[in-house]
């Protein structure tokens, strides 16, 4: 297959020849590496990789993938990060309009009519800035003669990749991990991995978020290698009986093998000291569905987030053990009963915040010191929820969530602000995806991601549609989809309240934003039909965080109001070095010539965005306090 | 111990002395208000303390055009006239001191109590007028008495106060009262309790705006440790408290004028560091947060223009009981 530019065009196109989006389960080849977390099968490819910037798609070096090429005059860019922030490409920050505001007059593909595709807006896009990647890696010894995948964790906002000048795949989906078989082009000794990232596609539609927008390979990279046979997909239910006294636990699996698909399955739950409680055995099969149930269950929750440890180890033929796969599980029930959303049959009530992955030396590219710096600060201030507004985070936030008794609201990577509010008005004339059949795949996948690869994780409580991008029929079959698979979390959506038609089709929770205490009230008074979120509220820019009592005073008003998410976490500014004084100074948006920008509205966070606090957090962590 | 000295009363030409052990103010007619307030040889006044109407514009007061719409506020904030000084003595009211009234008085004059009135009118439209009464007594305590008058067509206000300049930065402040940055609607997380901070931070939120406030206090006690006095090359920390006076007060100790905050759209642009502005509080405007665009701070949390705000605070004396 050859790769087409016009792909970066086409809403219709947006992931070839990538690996089913899976469970983030990893696999290690002893007990003692699973223990560590060490994976001898892995093999990290972040760190320096050679690098060219193109201003636009007509200038960029077509052909560097080709190992003849001339790359000597290529620069190195370190891997993960924003090409941006390299000195590559203006930093820009803007909220709802698109970041060619003022620059390029644009309607999505098909927006305005099934004969209207739009074709050359990215590919031929003077200002669609491009990033030529290259790396060499030699298989590690572990690696070697076995099937191996490469998995790009982010990649902003659409990527082709080739290895040894064969073309490989394509993705879109910046903030889902995208896989593909290296297999077939490997080769003995040295091999040339080639990526070519471009900053804009139909993707960028989707992902119209209020944050700076960068572009490259700013999530970490790795070469996966798969044992003969392997544990290619994993679903753990964890759930618990009426009477909250037995867990009920089902493993699916799905394997693929090298060649033949024998050998073993061994499945084992250890509660957190490590003592085995159940042990099963199976005979090895593409599809394994192995259940038990657990006595006197330890139930997970923001208090006590007690998991067991799952074991799935995996035999050959002959006996051998070749692949462990370590999950932590959480059994949990969440349900809605009598209109309230319920955590093991109590109410949740959220007091929760909304968090940007940010970093001020890194901007999205955070680390984990980041991570556990944010999760302390969620511990000393009663957070018991976040929302990963408005994409999937890194997959070790979510792990720490599991660890910590953090309530997720895992969101889509989906924003289309700009398609529908205008100066303020909602104005959904060229609305994407809405209900167009065009852009219905590439949503949908979207949401299958998300579901695949955070399955498993028990501090996933919501999965959510996404945010600000109007309601259609194309998030209404993302809602199903959710439902379809999972039926034991809710969903959410806020962006049904602007076209409440769909309001039976989308969302579990009646979800608003920046609402005031008296129009919520009202809401509740009304016996209304489902419970209320704010999936953003209490407006943290500058000096804010005034008159939160009004909504805490909510919750023992009214039992199907339960809390909400604090916009937001943390400040977006960016360190640079000040010309006048030398001196490290932040900078926000607008700081950069960058035009159009929303300034200072990239400040709204419970820390400043070197992560000290503002003094509001102290109010935070008082009023959170009350209902912790 | 009781105290039986008197104030020493100096009735110069275009001011006002007032001394005692320790102490020596100077009142201006000139200059209209406090311009010199000495304790144990050290000036803390680096210009006659005004009244205070405005703050450096929030982002929440930018995105509901609070700004905009009490505008008036900030021009009255830097240029209403002193228009009026009236003086007491012992109680008793006196034709202004100024020459040749002041030909009757002797080197020698003292009094138990004398206290100094300043009225200032706003540069708005309608005007209104603050009194500002110092009372002195021979301990060289001060009590502060501040009454805004409401009138009808002003627009709400940022905050209603008196501001203290002082002529050299803090080294820092100890007050009794809240912890951290508290507003009249975002101090609840507050923790009651004695609390010391170095220097005098700004909050550096990502453009420069109100901040510092310190809402509740009983006291607080601001300490240099230099002054602008070339002949006094000790540097040594001294201090001045302002206390309350029947009821709690709010107070912010910043290194800027809320204009030099205004001016500014990152934290870098903000002058060096030179001086103290010490602002007491009678009524300041909540901060709001239900977003940033629009939603105006709840109504119990405004300041209303038409309306009368009275406050009062203590500044100690050199003689302690």
């Amino acid at each position: 297959m050859k790769a087409e530019i016009s792909w970066l065009d086409d809403p219709q196109t947006f992931r070839i020849n990538q690996l089913p989006a899976h469970s983030d389960h990893r696999g290690y080849q002893s007990v003692d590496e699973a223990a560590e977390h060490d994976s001898s099968l892995v093999q990290s490819l972040d760190g320096t990789w050679e690098f060219a910037f193109a201003q636009d798609p007509q200038h960029r070096p077509v052909g560097f993938y080709d190992p003849d090429f001339d790359r000597s005059d290529f620069d190195r860019l370190a891997v993960p990060g924003h090409i941006e922030l390299a000195g590559y490409g203006q930093i820009q920050y803007i909220n709802t309009a698109y970041p060619w505001e003022g620059k390029h007059y644009r309607r999505p593909a098909y927006s305005m009519g099934a004969d209207q595709p739009e074709k050359g807006m990215f590919s031929e896009d003077p200002e669609n800035t491009v990033g030529a990647y290259v790396k060499r890696f030699t298989l590690a010894p572990a690696l070697q003669n076995k099937r191996v995948s490469i998995e790009f964790d982010g990649v902003e906002q659409a990527m082709y990749l080739w290895l040894n000048g064969h073309f490989v795949g394509y993705a879109e989906d910046s903030f889902s991990r995208s896989e593909f078989d290296l297999t077939p082009y490997l080769q003995d000794g040295q091999n040339l991995l080639a990526v070519e990232v471009f900053k804009h596609s139909t993707a960028a539609f989707l992902e119209d978020q209020d944050m700076f927008r960068f572009s490259g390979i700013f999530r970490s990279v790795r070469l996966a290698a798969k044992p003969a046979l392997h544990v290619e997909d994993l679903t753990i239910r964890a759930n618990v009986d009426d009477a909250f006294e037995t867990g009920d636990l089902q493993v699916a699996l799905q394997l693929s093998a090298v060649d033949q698909l024998v050998g073993s399955v061994k499945v084992s739950l250890l509660d957190d000291s490590g003592q085995p409680l159940w042990t099963a055995e199976s005979d090895a099969a593409s599809k394994l569905k192995l259940t038990t149930t657990i006595n006197h269950v330890h139930l997970w929750d923001h208090h006590d987030p007690y998991l067991y440890q799952l074991q799935i180890e995996v035999l050959d033929a002959a006996g051998h053990l070749i692949e462990v796969v370590p999950y932590q599980v959480g059994f949990r029930r969440v349900e809605m009963k009598d209109k309230i959303m319920q955590l093991n049959g109590q109410r949740i009530i959220l007091n929760g915040v909304n968090r940007h992955e940010w970093d001020a030396h890194r901007g999205r590219a955070v680390t984990m010191e980041d991570m556990l710096h944010d999760q302390l600060v969620f511990k000393e201030n009663h957070i018991n929820a976040v929302r990963t507004c408005h994409y999937p985070d890194q997959d070790a936030w979510y792990d720490l969530c599991d660890l910590n008794g953090i309530y997720m609201m895992a969101e889509n990577n989906l924003e289309t602000h700009g398609t529908w509010q205008k100066m303020g008005a909602v104005e959904p004339s060229y609305n994407v995806p809405g209900s167009l059949p065009q852009w219905q795949l590439a949503v949908l996948d979207r949401a299958k991601s998300n579901y695949e690869m955070f399955k498993n994780h028990p501090a996933v409580l919501f999965w959510s549609l996404g945010n600000e991008a109007y309601a259609g029929d194309d998030i209404a079959a993302m809602d199903k989809f959710y439902h379809d698979v999972d039926p034991t979390r809710l969903t959410h959506y806020e962006g049904v309240c602007r076209n409440r038609i769909y309001a039976d089709r989308i969302s579990d929770m009646e979800s608003m934003m920046y609402d005031p205490p008296r129009e919520i009230e009202k809401y509740l008074q009304n016996d209304p039909d489902k419970p209320f979120v704010n999936c953003e509220y209490m407006h943290d820019m500058g000096n804010s965080i005034g008159g939160m009592d009004s909504y805490i005073d909510l919750i023992d008003k009214y039992p199907m109001y339960q809390g909400g998410f604090i916009w937001d976490y943390i400040d977006q500014a960016l360190w640079v070095k000040d010309d006048l004084t030398g001196k490290p100074v932040l900078r926000y948006g607008g700081d950069f010539d960058d035009r159009h920008s929303d300034y200072e509205f990239s400040g709204d966070g419970l820390l400043f965005a070197d992560r000290t606090p503002k003094p509001a957090l102290q109010e935070v962590d008082y009023y959170y306090g009350q209902h912790d | 111990m009781a105290n039986t000295t008197k104030l020493n009363v100096i009735f110069g030409d275009v001011t006002l002395g007032l001394s005692g052990p320790g102490f020596h103010y100077i009142f201006a007619y000139d200059r209209g208000g406090l311009e010199s307030l000495v304790q144990y040889g050290k000036e803390w006044l680096y210009r006659t303390p005004k009244p205070a109407f405005w703050r450096a514009t929030t982002d929440n007061d930018r995105g509901n055009g609070f700004s905009n719409k009490s505008a008036v506020w900030l021009g009255a904030d830097l240029f209403s006239a002193c228009t009026q000084i009236d003086v007491a003595v012992d109680g008793q009211a006196i034709p202004l001191p100024i020459a040749p009234e002041n030909n009757k008085y002797t080197d020698h004059e003292t009094a138990e109590m004398v206290a100094v009135t300043f009225t200032y009118t706003t540069t708005t439209v309608p005007a209104t007028t603050v009194t500002v009464t110092y009372t002195v007594d021979a301990t060289g305590k001060i009590t502060v008495a501040t009454h805004y008058n409401g009138a009808t067509g002003l627009p709400e206000l940022p905050v209603v106060g008196l501001r203290f300049v002082m002529p050299t930065p803090a080294t820092g402040f100890d007050y009794v009262g809240l912890s951290g940055e508290t507003y009249p609607d975002r101090m609840a997380g507050g923790r009651p309790g004695t609390y010391h901070i170095d220097g005098m931070p700004v909050t550096p939120y990502m453009v420069p705006q109100e901040c510092g406030m310190h809402m509740d206090n009983d006291q607080v006690t601001v300490t240099r440790a230099t002054t602008q006095n070339n002949a006094d090359p000790d540097r040594t920390s001294y201090s001045l408290t302002v206390r309350q006076a029947g009821k709690p007060f709010a107070f912010s100790c910043l290194p800027y004028t809320p204009e030099e905050l205004e001016n500014a759209t990152h934290i870098e642009e903000l002058p060096a560091e030179r001086r103290t502005v010490l602002t007491v509080y009678g009524a300041t405007r909540g901060v709001g947060g239900i977003d940033s665009w629009g939603a105006d701070v709840e109504p119990q949390y405004h300041v209303a223009g038409d309306q009368d705000h009275d406050f009062s605070f203590v500044i100690d004396g050199t003689i302690k009981y």
